[in-house]
């Protein structure tokens, strides 16, 4: 690795600052618009409960690990919330617009391994593309797993072959993040070591790294690791019983990746990647550059990546289980090998047609390509970022929900109620106690429970005809919730 | 005796009437659109919601020689630049349901107008707000009048606005779940040359989609 002068590496850090700060422009406006994905309300409701003081309890049934609510938590106390109440959907989704503004600063740290003008490229692509933009808006814990996923690849690499402790440190901690935030990690860690097997194959001379083998990285990696890990499941020391959660992660892992209801094409993938009016012609250069990182006949970081993206694009697409922002992770792999692609094809360009081709040519091409990435960008992320047509917003809430906190509003103050007493009966409640969530006596119950009295009864389709008695002198206003998905607020029949 | 006897034999007569009355009225038959969207509607026996149909709508009887009035007529809106599609789908007699078989009006409340060319007695009406997924659209009224601003001679045929957003006065129809099958709107023989429809967005989005719109009845 060369070292690069003290004036050059701050250039090239003001350079990488600089696209961050696109990408965070970008990411910032409208932040609240959209409506609650049920998957963000779960994380939300999650800081909601750390912030009223409740220990966390790590459970993997749909809620991941407690990277995204650890680090949410003390974002949102700067931000002056204090109570679930106080959170909104803008405080919530600042965790993932910071980590992904993180991601794309990491590739300045990335010069050494991929080039400057790849991982430039390759970090204006992360800053303005429409799928990374659009679920580093999304309070999940993709974009925080993206950030750590980099991190690990950067810092294992450098620790791989300098034999550096720290680096080495670094690369476990990343690997512990990535395992709090997702438990499919292991899924990411399989692919990069069979990456690295690989293009240890793949290079004939089987290049070594300088110096004798120690055991202080492996295991300064493996320390971190454990340290960060214990720290984050445990709820930094206050609640063991994850630990033994965790160990009966696997099964429900298993029984999630065949798919539960989320079961989609092998294809599924490359189809979200390729459409739009930009999507072809990105995956096309990541194609490209691909067969590149992997003819050339050396050992470069760009022919353990093409592996690793080649590998985790057919794990991800093989298991049934599907949803469209785990797709978030095969854009780093795709937007480094389209970059890598993008500097060799101007470089074909310069050298068949000459220096006078050089830039109009490249100028006019790029110019088309930041038309149609703007254009996805805008369609996706801001015109129509709820609705069913955007194959981003996968089982989205519907705008239409966004009415219900002030319809019961409205309903109890002309009926002079002023804490009104609400009963939830559905048996996935999910956004909803996100949107009642201003509310301080809001029931949830399950269908064929007892429901006590309330001022107001929202019940699913499926429970309403359980609770007849109760809901005779109401009649129903219908919400929806998501793509075919309704749900009843029961309210004064007209008399 | 003489009494139980002349009753007796009003009967015959009754059912002759009453034969001569059934063969006056015919089913209401038209051609439903394929189904779209295949999650079940759950059977509901709530008091205040219209249960969805389980299978095919029972007839609907109308006079016979009734026909639809509304195919191929005049439409109007008051968005008179629709967010998708033109205002001639709603009479196209297309009730695909597939994209480009719908228009769709603006953000909240609007209306939607049929002129039917001349005067008719209105028996039925079938509307197809959008089926390809389960959606409520809210504040429906439908209302019929010989007056095209419908200030003066205004029958409302249905009317689930219970809130009285629209304006059309309180409605106490019930609120649905828009299928394949259309709404059938039992207008009672209502007379009238425009046929007007309210809607104030649905239960996905704010906008409000027509499909198709069908008017049984005859000319006055």
């Amino acid at each position: 690795m060369e070292k690069a002068s003290p004036r050059r590496l701050w250039s090239r850090w003001l350079a990488f600052l600089f696209i961050a700060l696109i990408g965070l422009a970008v990411r910032l406006p409208q932040l609240g618009t959209r409506p609650m994905h049920t998957d963000e309300a779960v994380n939300a409701y999650i800081v909601g409960q750390l912030l009223a003081g409740e220990k966390y309890t790590y459970d993997p049934q749909d809620r991941h690990g407690p990277a995204l609510a650890t680090l949410a938590l003390p974002l949102v106390r700067l931000q002056g919330a204090r109570s679930f109440a106080d959170l909104t959907e803008s405080k919530l989704r600042l965790i993932p617009v910071v980590a992904g503004t993180i991601t794309i600063l990491l590739f300045g740290a990335a010069v050494d391994l991929f080039g400057l003008i790849p991982c430039m490229l390759a970090a204006l692509l992360l800053a303005v593309a429409p799928l990374p933009v659009y679920y580093d808006r999304y309070f999940i814990h993709e974009s925080l797993f993206c950030a750590a996923t980099i991190g690990l690849i950067l810092s294992g690499w450098r620790a791989a072959k300098t034999r550096s402790v720290g680096y080495a440190a670094l690369a476990g901690a990343c690997a512990a993040l990535m395992f709090a935030c997702k438990e499919t990690s292991v899924l990411h860690w399989f692919a990069l070591a069979a990456a690295g097997f690989a293009s240890w194959l793949l290079n004939p001379r089987h290049d070594r790294p300088a110096g004798r083998w120690r055991a202080a990285p492996p295991l300064s990696a493996l320390g971190a690791f454990l340290a960060l890990a214990l720290l984050l499941f445990t709820g930094f020391g206050t609640n063991w019983k994850g630990l033994t959660t965790l160990a009966k992660v696997a099964p429900d892992a298993l029984s999630r990746a065949a798919g539960q209801g989320h079961e989609k094409a092998f294809w599924y993938y490359g189809r979200l990647l390729t459409g739009g009016w930009s999507g072809g012609l990105l995956c096309a250069l990541a194609c490209i550059g691909f067969v590149l990182a992997i003819r050339k006949r050396d050992a470069s970081a760009y022919r353990l990546l093409a592996c690793y993206g080649l590998f985790i694009a057919i794990i991800y697409s093989s298991i049934p289980y599907k949803t469209p922002w785990l797709a978030l992770n095969l854009w780093l792999p795709l937007a480094l090998l389209a970059a890598k692609a993008t500097e060799s094809v101007w470089h074909w360009i310069a050298t068949t047609l000459g220096p006078r081709a050089a830039y109009p040519l490249p100028g006019a091409l790029a110019v088309i390509a930041a038309v149609l990435i703007a254009h996805d960008t805008r369609q996706r992320v801001f015109l129509h970022a709820a609705d069913e047509a955007n194959p981003y917003a996968y089982a989205h809430t519907t705008e239409d929900i966004l009415g219900l906190e002030a319809e019961i509003h409205d309903l109890a103050h002309k009926s002079g109620i002023a804490r009104p007493r609400i009963a939830v009966i559905a048996s996935d409640p999910w956004p909803l106690p996100w949107y009642l969530r201003q509310f301080d006596q809001v029931g949830f119950y399950q269908p064929g429970q007892q429901v006590p009295d309330a001022d107001f009864y929202i019940t699913s389709n499926e429970a309403s005809q359980q609770y007849t008695d109760q809901l005779r002198d109401l009649r129903p206003d219908f919400f929806g919730v998501r793509p075919n998905v309704l749900i009843l607020l029961w309210i004064p029949a007209p008399k | 005796m003489k009494i139980l006897s002349r009753n007796y034999s009003l009967v015959p007569v009754l059912v002759v009437a009453a034969a001569a009355m059934a063969q006056d009225k015919v089913p209401l038959k038209t051609q439903l659109p394929k189904p779209l969207f295949v999650g079940t509607p759950v059977p509901l026996n709530v008091p205040n919601l219209e249960p969805p149909l389980k299978g095919k709508r029972p007839d609907f009887m109308i006079p016979a020689g009734s026909v639809n009035l509304a195919k191929g007529k005049k439409v109007t809106a008051s968005d008179e630049n629709p967010v998708v599609g033109t205002l001639d789908l709603v009479t196209d007699g297309d009730k695909a349901g597939d994209e480009g078989s719908w228009v769709e009006l603006g953000p909240g409340k609007q209306w939607l107008q049929i002129d039917l060319g001349k005067s008719a007695n209105i028996y039925a009406v079938l509307l197809w707000h959008f089926h390809s997924q389960a959606r409520v659209y809210r504040d429906v009224v439908a209302q019929v009048s010989d007056d095209a601003s419908f200030k003066s001679g205004v029958t409302t045929i249905f009317n689930n606005d219970f809130k009285n957003e629209v304006g059309a006065g309180p409605g106490k129809d019930q609120n649905y779940v828009e299928t394949y099958q259309g709404k059938l709107i039992d207008a009672k023989g209502a007379k009238g040359r425009y046929v007007r429809f309210y809607s104030n967005g649905n239960t996905t989005n704010k906008l409000n989609d027509y499909i198709e719109v069908e008017v049984w009845g005859k000319p006055a």
